[in-house]
C-alpha cells in the first residue's frame, strides 16, 4: 500500500493521579471502537483471506477518519472461520500506519507461556507502541477454548495464575530500566528489555471479561474491564458496579489505574430501520452460530479453572432458541440511527464508557455496506455521544 | 459455515436399531459409577462416520464412557459406549458409534427403546486407589481396555457430560423412517475424580468406527452420579441441518 511512518505526536505521558485512564469518572464521553475477530469463511483461498484482511484495514481506515477512537483485535489460534487472527500484533501495525489517531488494542494477548512468552510480549508491545505514536491499549487474557489450549498443549488448570504473573510483571518489564524475575511459570535474569513503550509510563492495560468473576481480577488489578460478551442490560449493570466498587480499593498491578468498562456489540447501521435490523440479526446469528461451534475448555476438559462456559451459553441461546429475537435485539446496535441511539444511551445509562463493535463474521455484510454502515453511524449517532453525559456533568 | 458430516444413515437404515415408538418410559439410573476418557483423533478417520445433519467438533475427538449401573430396571448392568464429539445446531453432542452391554437385557431394552446401537459383551468396571479401569470384551476379542490414572478428588460442578445423539429407525407421521434421536440423561453428582486417560487396547472396527485411530489423550473423570435414561424429547432429521430439521416429541422432562 505504499505508506510511510508518520512524524510522531507526542505520547501522551501521566504520573499518578494525572491520566485520563485513571479512576475512570472524568466524564469523558462514550468512546466507540471497532473489533476484529477477522473471520474468513470457507474456502479459504490465498485470494479470499487477503480479501478480508484488506477489507479489514479499509474499514479503519475510514473509522480513524470519521472518528471512531479504537481498533481492537484478538488473538486466536484454530478457530475455522470464527476468527483467522493469529498474529494481532502484525494487523494491528498495519492498522497504525494506514491511520493518524485510532487507538490500537491488543483484545487480547494471550498470557499463558506456551503461546506468548513474557519478554516477546513487553518486546512487542512496546515496538506496536513505538510505531503507532503511542496509541497501544494492552489487553490480557488465558483463551477460552480447548482447540487454542490443547494445540498448544497449555495445562487450563494454571492459565489464572500465569495470566496473574504476567500482568505483574509487564508493566515492570515495560519500565524498569533492568528486570529479572524469578516465578511459579517463567523466569530470567537480568537483562534490558527493548525497546521500551513510546507512552509513559506505560500503555494501558485491560483484561478480557467473559467469565463470571473476571470483572473482579480487573478491578483488584487497576485494570479496564474489556467485555466480550453480550450480556443484557441487567447482568452488565451487575457486573459493572461490582468493577466500580472494587476498583476504589485496588493494588494496580502498573503505574496507573485503568478504570474503564467496554462492551462489545454488533454494528449495522442503515437509514431503512427494517433493513438495518435485518442485516444486524444475519451479522449477529452468523457470530453466534460460528462462536458455538468453538470447544470450551470447560466442555472437554474439567477443571476447576474453567467452571463457566463463558459466553458460550447465552450465544447458544441467541443463535438457536426460543428467544433468540427478543435477546438479540436487546441493547444490539442494528437498525436506524433512532434505534442505535436509543440502545446506546441505555448503555452509557449503565456506565459504559466505551463500545467495541464487531461489522462482520464471515462476510455476510458485503463491504460497501458495512462502510456506508460506519459513514451513516458517524454523522447520525456519533454526535449524539460527542458531550459527557448529563449523569456523569453532574458527578463533578 | 461449519463443517457438516458426510453420513448418510438413509442410504443403509437396514442395520440400525428399532424402536416401535417414541414413548419410551424414563429409566431411573441411582448411583452409577461412570468413567469418560477423552481422546482426540484425527479429523480424517472421524471422515464418513457423523450424519450431515451435525457439524464435526473441531479438534475431532472421541469419547470412551464406561458405566457401572448397580440399578436399573433390568437389574444391575455395565455399558461401554463410544461417542463421537459433535455439535447438533449450535449444541455440543456425543454421536454414539458403538456401544457394548454387560447383559443381553440391557443390550435389548437399551435398543428398543432409545435407539442405541447397543450389542451384548463382557463390559467390566473396576475401581482401584491408583486407577479407575475399564475393559471390554467380544466374542472373547478385547476391544477396549482403559483407564483413568491417579484419580483426584474434583468438584461435580467442575465436570460437564454432554448430551448423546443416535441413530436408528422409529416410527413418525405413522411412518418408520431412520432418524437422529436426542438421550440427554441428567446427572446429580456425588463424587467426582479426574486423572490422566490410558488406552491399552481398542479396536475401532468392533465400535463401528474401523478407520479411528486414537491421537492425544484429552482428560479423563470418573463420577458417582444419580442419573437417568429420559423419554425421548427431540428427534431429528439425518439429512437436514438440526435447526432445521429437529423435532420436539415431548414438552419437557416434568412429564416423565
Amino acid at each position: 500500500m505504499g505508506h510511510v511512518l508518520r512524524p510522531l505526536t507526542p505520547p501522551p505521558r501521566y504520573e499518578r493521579g494525572t491520566s485520563p485512564y485513571e479512576w475512570g469518572g472524568t466524564g469523558a464521553p462514550m468512546k466507540f471502537g471497532l473489533f476484529y475477530e477477522i473471520s474468513v469463511p470457507r474456502p479459504w483461498t490465498p485470494e479470499k483471506e487477503r480479501t478480508v484482511y484488506v477489507n479489514c484495514l479499509e474499514q479503519v481506515k475510514l473509522a480513524d477518519e470519521l472518528g471512531f477512537e479504537h481498533v481492537w483485535a484478538v488473538e486466536h489460534h484454530f478457530l475455522e472461520e470464527y476468527s483467522h487472527c493469529s498474529a494481532p500484533e502484525l494487523f494491528l501495525t498495519a492498522c497504525a500506519m494506514v491511520t493518524k489517531t485510532i487507538q490500537v488494542g491488543h483484545g487480547i494477548v494471550v498470557c499463558v507461556p506456551e503461546f506468548n512468552h513474557p519478554i516477546k510480549i513487553a518486546e512487542k508491545t512496546a515496538t506496536l507502541d513505538i510505531l503507532s505514536g503511542g496509541r497501544l491499549h494492552v489487553g490480557t487474557g488465558r483463551s477460552a477454548t480447548w482447540t487454542e489450549l490443547g494445540g498448544f498443549r497449555a495445562n487450563p488448570d494454571i492459565t489464572k495464575k500465569s495470566w496473574d504473573e504476567f500482568v505483574r510483571c509487564l508493566p515492570k518489564m515495560w519500565m524498569q530500566e533492568t528486570f529479572a524475575y524469578q516465578g511459579e511459570f517463567w523466569s530470567m535474569p537480568e537483562r534490558t528489555i527493548l525497546p521500551k513503550p513510546y507512552q509513559k509510563p506505560h500503555p494501558p492495560m485491560w483484561v478480557a471479561v467473559t467469565s463470571p468473576g473476571t470483572e473482579i481480577d480487573a478491578a483488584d488489578r487497576g485494570l479496564g474491564s474489556l467485555g466480550l460478551s453480550f450480556a443484557g442490560f441487567e447482568e452488565q449493570e451487575k457486573k459493572i458496579k461490582e468493577y466500580r466498587r472494587r476498583i476504589r480499593s485496588c493494588e494496580p498491578v502498573g503505574a496507573f489505574v485503568n478504570e474503564q468498562v467496554a462492551t462489545t456489540n454488533f454494528l449495522f447501521c442503515h437509514e431503512d430501520n427494517d433493513k438495518g435490523v435485518e442485516m444486524g440479526k444475519r451479522l449477529g446469528n452468523t457470530f453466534n452460530y460460528l462462536a458455538t461451534q468453538l470447544i470450551s475448555t470447560r466442555e472437554v476438559y474439567s477443571s476447576p479453572s474453567y467452571q463457566s462456559l463463558g459466553l458460550l451459553p447465552a450465544l447458544r441461546r441467541a443463535a438457536t432458541g426460543p428467544e433468540a429475537n427478543e435477546q438479540q435485539t436487546e441493547g444490539m446496535a442494528y437498525g436506524d440511527p433512532a434505534r442505535i441511539i436509543k440502545a446506546i444511551k441505555r448503555w452509557e445509562s449503565l456506565g459504559v464508557d466505551c463500545i467495541n463493535f464487531i461489522l462482520n463474521a464471515n462476510e455476510v455484510v458485503p463491504q460497501d455496506q458495512v462502510m456506508a454502515s460506519l459513514r451513516l453511524f458517524a454523522k447520525e449517532v456519533m454526535p449524539h455521544f460527542a458531550k459527557k453525559p448529563a449523569n456523569a456533568a453532574a458527578a463533578e | 459455515m461449519p463443517l457438516y458430516g458426510t453420513l448418510d444413515i438413509t442410504r443403509d437404515s437396514k442395520h440400525l436399531p428399532t424402536l416401535a415408538n417414541l414413548d419410551t418410559e424414563a429409566w431411573t439410573l441411582p448411583k452409577a459409577e461412570t468413567m469418560q476418557l477423552l481422546v482426540e483423533v484425527p479429523r480424517s478417520s472421524t471422515d464418513g462416520l457423523l450424519p450431515k445433519a451435525m457439524h464435526p467438533a473441531l479438534p475431532s475427538y472421541v469419547i470412551l464412557a464406561v458405566t457401572r449401573y448397580p440399578e436399573s430396571p433390568v437389574g444391575p448392568f455395565n455399558l461401554a459406549q463410544l461417542r463421537l464429539g459433535s455439535r447438533a445446531g449450535a449444541h455440543p453432542r456425543g454421536f454414539l458409534l458403538g456401544a457394548v452391554a454387560s447383559t443381553d437385557a440391557a443390550a435389548m431394552e437399551l435398543r428398543a427403546r432409545w435407539g442405541l446401537p447397543v450389542e451384548q459383551g463382557e463390559v467390566k468396571f473396576l475401581r482401584r486407589h491408583d486407577r479407575v479401569m475399564g475393559t471390554v470384551k467380544k466374542d472373547g476379542k478385547t476391544i477396549l481396555d482403559c483407564a483413568l490414572i491417579n484419580p483426584q478428588p474434583v468438584a461435580g460442578t467442575d465436570v460437564q457430560y454432554i448430551n448423546w445423539v443416535t441413530a436408528a429407525n422409529a416410527p413418525l407421521d405413522d411412518t418408520m423412517q431412520p432418524m437422529l434421536i436426542q438421550v440427554d440423561p441428567k446427572y446429580t453428582f456425588y463424587k467426582a475424580e479426574r486423572g490422566t486417560p490410558q488406552v491399552s487396547a481398542f479396536d475401532g472396527k468392533a465400535w463401528n468406527a474401523s478407520a479411528i485411530a486414537l491421537a492425544d489423550p484429552i482428560v479423563a473423570t470418573c463420577c458417582t452420579v444419580d442419573t437417568d435414561l429420559p423419554r425421548i424429547r427431540f428427534v431429528m432429521d439425518p439429512l437436514k441441518p438440526v435447526f432445521q430439521g429437529t423435532r420436539r416429541i415431548r414438552e419437557s422432562r416434568a412429564d416423565e
